[in-house]
């Protein structure tokens, strides 16, 4: 993480509202005399105290357990001990469940990106009975809260026989109502014209959306890709209701319950920790610009 | 239902490493199949959730080699590394997605609720053997496995509470140990005397999480006193009227900084601070002696006290329940079972793993008389099982008991006195009874 | 496709024929290609809301057959002071994250909106907390805030101030929650706001300038009432996390000490999945959903009005 790397975002999201040319100094910079601006002193502590929790889980994730389990506790590893990791990555199911949170949040973005994409497509451009009330409906379902569906949903996946097994997990993943409606707006937004030419041309609709739609829209897939792959990366609850073995844990699931039984030793737990944290953590770095807009476009469309 | 709180503290403590290495292995033949378990040579193989670990683990594991020598058509899988605490949760949930274990260490509290599923097997009329006779068993026993007249469950680990002092101190302080009959004004004392704020030195001890293990020592006074678990109407609670009483002695050994007050689960810096000769008296089950042997604490078993003088304590059984999974593995089970109550292994159990003996029958065999002989203050424990009482086995026991914890907290840590602390006590067990189940 | 079948009636000329077989044809694919996505979206929200509204009415343990009990769950309901507290728990969760989050959204965005070195940087570390899952969050708070082992309490002894209980002290506990949550959350309001301060209108800031407004009447009548519409969607978005907040608790507290930290989604949990009583969890998440409505057509009452005022004072 270096300047250079966030550098570009900073043009797009990053720049105040003050006149376009960059050559114009910030004001405060020299009237104040300070060979840096001013704000560095309110914003460098304020940045700092937001990472210090997660520095905190990487120095401590390669503490030997002596030094975390002293009291008072080190603030600083004497070295780097990957005991915490051996532990984890050989006695543990951390493996068995890192593949788990893959499989499921895999097979979920790709079946949004695709359903929604299918779905949005239709009711963007296809004149059926019914699609008005059905999007209406669609959209209506985003607004049922989580715990009025919790119940009824164990339910549902115990008659179809899938309790306890990652099935449960994707089912209810495959689509979501914010993929269709998502790509449905930006499929809106795309001229019609390069459409038409391709059905003149005698193109099936599927060719038409395969080909000629989907490259145009890779911001909104991307959208989609990033906010389902979190959401499901990232949850808890519903693991915690639909699985029952250990071997079908997610990493969510797992870290949470290698907690409970392992309450000292911390640097396994913590080494537990940045394994579940790693794979999102290295995607968003890695992919910023493309995160953060994602996460913006959700706010600025509503 | 929190039974084992030495094992477990042993296990928090330093035997983490113990359980991981367990667990890893453990878990990972869990995927118990619908099939009728008959392999093609003929044999059953049967899945038991066990719950334990370290000590009651191996013990158990050894019993079932020697079942599986002598049965050669059962095989009993011993995969299932849930730990006790997290049964419940688990055995919801494995009967909910039709993938459940032939036998479960289920709590005693819990019982009544696992027992509502059509799947748990009705054992009524098939349990004990020919040498130990259902009849034959200690009450307490009998009670805890009982619900509605009908049996569901085999005892697998049977307690009782008792006082154990620790001599020395008993001696510095010049006050005589503790014999039947005492009461809960001469403990009060007793504590307040054996007392030593400077020298970090405590009269007694109590869990104050308000967890099952807060909980189930206050059942003997309520008992004495004459209250119950559900009142005559049936839709209150039965102890409103004896609360406030029974939380008066927690109120006067709170207020002589006589206790002291376990903040964290499990129980296991209580059982820390009297293995290290700074308390005088520890109420707990027999479970805990072979630590306080290995602390090399000089200690004196003393009965419960009471307010009346009558010997009353209360016992916590845990249960070893089946569940069906057809008729061949249901039939292994069952047989599995009463092999493990039969009295030569149940006493090899008890001797172990630290439970008593069923019944008296078992109370009579050599192994445990002689161990009875080499442990100081285990016939108390075995003695007071005649009259022990048990928990009741009601689906709403779990919630009434989180209110009964939360008073008993309130009460333990001076934010509440007793009359007040009983009454938000009634009001949220009995908005738990009207919850219709 | 399948093919169309031949017509019977020979009506039609041949193009409005073929029209009609097209749409025919288009409406046939649009509803192949929706099929999957109202399946699976409306079977599981749909269905459930109808099946919770049922459960509601039932003793119901997920486990035995159900049995009609008819409004008891409900009147077990106003009796539990559990509820009442888990309801009292979540309501000052949110009218405390909520409000923080969105303030201090707006005070870092409007600190970050510069051209300065490093502020790249800046947003980076501010918003990284928000892809952490609440399951590492927890377990990662739980060490750093552990009443004996915790870095939190050794920092703190060293300037002097005695160790806290933080999540096992009752008094504490909820605001140590919210306390991660804005670690957490604050960044997701940060790099909404910032990025609506890119569609504040450079000419309006330029003419304000001109007219010889200072920075804090720029802030307040240019900035701030562009960000309204922003500010709408945040607070309403903040409201449903609020409410939903689930994870964390389990992975923390479990809705201890003393229930101070029980929320609403883990008193249903607990009510379903550990007590037995799913048919009286249904009827508190129906109470809670049917609470919610009123309160949001309340709210969008309020704030058409007010957006009609506002639409009448500008005229």
């Amino acid at each position: 993480m270096t300047a250079t790397t966030v550098g570009p975002t900073t043009t797009t999201t990053g720049n105040g509202p003050g006149p376009a040319p960059a050559a114009e100094p910030a004001p405060g910079r020299r009237r104040r005399g300070l060979p840096f601006s001013g704000w560095h002193l309110l914003l460098a502590p304020l940045a700092l105290l937001f990472a210090i929790p997660l520095i905190w889980l990487l120095l401590s994730s390669v503490m030997s357990d002596a030094e975390i389990n002293k009291f008072p506790p080190a603030l600083w590893p004497s070295g780097i001990h990957l005991d915490g990791y051996r532990y984890v990555l050989g006695n543990a199911m951390f493996p068995r469940w890192f593949l788990n949170s893959l499989i499921v949040s895999v097979v979920a973005v790709a079946s949004n990106l695709l359903f929604g994409a299918l779905g949005g497509y239709a009711f963007a451009r296809m004149r059926f009975g019914g699609s008005k009330i059905l999007l209406m409906l669609m959209l209506a379902t985003m607004a049922i809260p989580f715990q009025l569906t919790m119940i009824p949903t164990f339910l549902v996946m115990k008659r179809l026989g899938l309790i306890d097994t990652l099935g449960a997990l994707i089912v209810p993943s495959l689509v979501t109502p914010f993929a269709v409606f998502l790509l449905r707006q930006f499929f809106l937004s795309l001229p019609r014209e390069l459409e038409e030419a391709a059905w003149i041309d005698g193109c099936s609709r599927l060719r038409v959306l395969f080909t000629i739609v989907l490259p145009l829209s890779r911001p909104a897939l991307s959208t989609v890709a990033v906010l389902t792959f979190l959401t499901t990366w990232n949850d808890l609850t519903w693991p915690l209701i639909a699985i029952n073995h250990d071997t079908q844990y997610t990493l969510q699931l797992g870290l949470t319950t290698f907690q409970g039984q392992h309450h000292t030793k911390w640097s396994a737990v913590m080494a537990g920790n940045v394994i579940t944290v790693l794979p999102v953590l290295l995607a968003f770095l890695g992919a910023q610009k493309s995160f953060i807009r994602s996460i913006t476009s959700t706010g600025l469309k509503g | 239902m929190k039974l084992l709180p030495s094992r477990r503290g042993v296990l928090r403590g330093g035997g983490a490493l113990a359980l991981s290495t367990g667990l890893g292995s453990a878990l990972t033949s869990c995927s118990s199949t619908a099939d009728d378990g008959v392999g093609p040579d003929g044999r059953v193989t049967i899945e038991m959730w066990h719950g334990q670990n370290d000590t009651a683990r191996a013990v158990l594991k050894r019993l079932a080699a020697d079942f599986e020598r002598t049965h050669p058509h059962i095989r009993i899988d011993l995969g299932g590394g849930v730990l006790a605490d997290a049964m419940l949760q688990k055995i919801t949930a494995a009967l909910a997605s039709g993938a459940y274990p032939d036998i479960a260490y289920v709590f005693g509290s819990d019982l009544a609720n696992v027992a509502r599923s059509p799947e748990t097997v009705d054992l009524t009329g098939r349990l004990g053997s020919d040498k130990v006779p259902w009849k034959n068993y200690w009450p307490s026993a009998r009670a805890a496995v009982t619900i509605n007249d009908r049996v569901r469950a085999s005892p697998a680990v049977l307690d009782a509470l008792a006082v154990v002092c620790n001599k020395k101190l008993f001696q510095e302080a010049g006050i005589p140990l503790p014999e039947a009959g005492w009461t809960w004004d001469d403990f009060i004392e007793i504590a307040k005397k054996l007392t030593d704020k400077a020298g970090g030195r405590f009269g007694t001890g109590w869990p104050g999480t308000g967890d099952e293990d807060t909980v189930w020592r206050i059942w003997p006074l309520l008992w004495d006193l004459g209250g119950d678990f559900m009142g005559e109407d049936g839709r209150s609670i039965g102890f409103a009227g004896q609360g406030a009483r029974a939380l008066g002695v927690v109120r006067d050994l709170a207020r002589d900084k006589s206790v002291y007050i376990d903040p964290k689960p499990g129980s296991e810096q209580l059982y820390q601070v009297f293995n290290s000769g700074r308390m005088g008296m520890v109420p707990t089950g027999p479970w805990q002696l072979p630590d306080i042997r290995t602390a090399k604490i000089d200690y004196h078993v003393a009965p419960l006290p009471s307010f009346s003088g009558k010997p009353v304590t209360i016992s916590g059984p845990d249960t070893w329940t089946l569940f069906d999974n057809g008729p061949a593995r249901s039939k292994a089970a069952r047989t599995f079972i009463n092999w493990l109550a039969q009295p030569a292994q149940d006493v090899r159990w008890g001797v172990e793993a630290g439970s008593l003996p069923l019944s008296r029958t078992a109370e009579a065999e050599p192994v445990w008389r002689k161990h009875t002989k080499s442990v100081e203050g285990l016939t108390v424990f075995t003695k007071a099982l005649e009259t022990a009482r048990v928990r009741p086995a009601h689906p709403a026991y779990p919630q009434v008991s989180q209110a009964l914890g939360q008073a008993i907290t309130s009460v333990l840590l001076g934010r509440s006195t007793p009359a007040a602390a009983m009454r938000s006590c009634a009001e949220s067990a009995n908005a738990a009874l009207l919850i219709p189940r | 496709m399948p093919p169309t079948p031949a017509p019977l009636t020979v009506a039609p000329t041949p193009a409005q024929h073929s029209l009609r077989r097209a749409r025919r044809r288009e409406s046939m694919t649009a509803w192949a290609w929706i099929s999957p996505s109202v399946l699976i979206i409306l079977g599981l929200s749909v269905v459930p809301v109808i099946w919770s509204l049922l459960l509601s009415f039932q003793a119901n343990d997920l486990v035995t057959p159900s049995r009609w009990v008819g409004l008891d769950n409900y009147r077990a309901l106003a009796a539990d002071p559990h509820f009442s507290e888990a309801v009292r728990n979540t309501l000052v969760y949110t009218v405390l994250y909520v409000p923080l989050s969105l303030a201090g959204g707006l005070l870092l965005a409007l600190a970050l909106n510069r051209r300065i070195r490093l502020v790249g940087i800046y947003r980076t570390l501010i918003f990284v907390p928000f892809v952490i899952s609440a399951a590492a969050q927890g377990v990662l708070f739980s060490f750093i805030l552990d009443p004996e082992f915790g870095a939190a309490n050794s920092l703190l002894s060293r300037i002097g101030v005695s160790a806290q209980g933080f999540l096992t002290d009752p008094k504490q506990a909820l605001l140590v929650l919210v306390a991660i949550t804005l670690w957490s959350g604050t960044g997701f309001c940060v790099v909404v706001y910032l990025a609506a301060l890119q569609d504040v209108p450079q000419s309006l800031i330029e003419a304000a300038r001109l007219d010889g407004a200072g920075r804090l009447h720029l802030l307040r009548h240019v900035t701030l009432p562009t960000l309204a519409p922003v500010s709408v969607f945040l607070v309403l978005w903040q409201i449903i996390q609020s409410l939903q907040v689930f994870d964390l608790v389990y992975v923390t507290t479990k809705g201890g000490p003393l229930g101070s930290t029980t929320v609403i989604v883990y008193f249903i949990w607990e009510q379903a999945f550990k007590s037995f009583t799913a048919g009286y969890g249904a009827s508190a998440a129906y109470v809670l959903a049917v609470a919610l409505c009123v309160a949001g057509g309340v709210m969008r009452f309020v704030s058409g009005r007010a957006a009609r005022r506002e639409e009448g004072a500008a005229r």
